[in-house]
């Protein structure tokens, strides 16, 4: 009895040496299996990116190093067409403003607003009379609204981003400084506190 | 919850759940990697040399499992992938917490940095993590037996 006994707690112990065998065993493939596919979609998200318009470079680049660049390659571009860009004054800052002075700014039309949001959230809805100039195509926005903002560099002009948190308006507001204007505000509720405040807003078609 | 996934139903449920969630949260940061890569350099914890390659990996790799999972694919592999991305994610955002950084988790597209918005994301990724073992661990105990030989007790005649 004694014998069948221990015969059997030995074959228990090997049962569980099987069975840990073969967790592990499962769990290798499946991790096999996961770095396979790990693989493969490393390539195929390389591969992918050479087919984006323009692909992510493979280095990062800071949004605000981004801006920086974007700005300068503006002010090139100014310089070789009109010579005429009033440097940035030392002094020069953005002012952060409130909901109601921009409420009353954006009513009585002396100010443009200008949406630092990427466009696609500009065309859901947006601040009425704003025009898209996002952080991200700050180069390709800006030459669009060029018309409308160099004529005067001294104009009111107020910047806002999606909500209290978001950097993007106070960034493209700093661009805009640096850019010669003067005047530059920035509504730090961003469109959060105005679709909450239930204000009007406007629809691209 | 172990004995809920017996039910073939809910099991099916919870992985179209899964899956449904990681392809919303995958075809985001695929359409934008820019964007998500800014996310990243928020948490500051890779390089720079990794912070692109990681935007533009992950929603590959978050959708292919996720497809996976939805069409029952090698469902366990895409299960443990789900389980272990959870795992760095809920790492990468508890290190933000512990930090104090405002941090944009970017999971589900940006929101912009925020403090608050941590602990949100955090939960949601602990909750998802644990359907995803509980759906691993019953998938893999589902997998063993039929694969294990099973070796009876030898009688052994008593004197």
């Amino acid at each position: 009895m004694k014998s069948a006994l221990s015969v059997s707690s030995e074959e228990k112990k090997g049962r569980g040496e099987l069975s840990a065998f073969r967790w592990q065993h499962v769990i290798g493939t499946d991790l096999l299996r996961l770095g396979v596919l790990a693989t493969a979609c490393m390539c195929a998200a390389l591969v992918f990116n050479q087919l984006r318009e323009p692909p992510l470079s493979l280095t990062y680049v800071s949004k605000q190093s981004r801006l920086e660049q974007a700005v300068a390659r503006v002010v090139d571009s100014e310089d070789k067409s009109t010579e005429n860009i009033p440097p940035a004054t030392a002094t020069a800052t953005s002012q952060v403003i409130g909901l109601p002075e921009f409420q009353q700014l954006v009513q009585s039309k002396r100010v443009v607003v200008l949406d630092a949001r990427p466009e696609i959230f500009h065309r859901l809805g947006h601040v009425p009379g704003a025009l898209s100039l996002s952080r991200e195509a700050f180069e390709q926005d800006y030459a669009r609204w060029r018309s409308v903002l160099e004529p005067s560099r001294d104009q009111l002009v107020a910047v806002y981003c999606s909500s209290a948190s978001c950097e993007d308006s106070q960034m493209v507001a700093d661009a805009l400084v640096k850019l010669g204007y003067r005047h530059v505000l920035v509504f730090k509720g961003g469109w959060d506190e105005w679709t909450k405040a239930d204000l009007p807003e406007e629809k691209q078609q | 919850m172990n004995r809920l996934v017996e039910n073939r139903w809910i099991e099916s449920a919870l992985r179209w759940l899964l899956g449904g969630m990681f392809i919303y949260a995958g075809v985001v940061k695929f359409i934008s990697p820019q964007s998500f890569a800014d996310s990243i350099a928020t948490f500051r914890l890779l390089p720079p040399q990794g912070i692109n390659l990681l935007a533009l990996w992950l929603p590959v790799f978050e959708m292919t499992l996720a497809v996976s999972l939805v069409v029952n694919l090698a469902k366990k592999s895409a299960l443990l992938g789900i389980l272990l991305m959870t795992a760095v994610f809920a790492f990468a955002l508890a290190s933000a917490v512990a930090r104090g950084l405002p941090v944009d988790c970017g999971c589900f597209g940006g929101h912009g940095p925020s403090v608050s918005q941590n602990w949100v994301s955090l939960g949601r990724d602990l909750l998802l993590g644990g359907v995803a073992f509980v759906l691993y661990r019953h998938a893999l105990q589902k997998s063993l037996p039929a694969r294990t030989t099973v070796i009876g007790p030898r009688v052994v005649a008593s004197p």
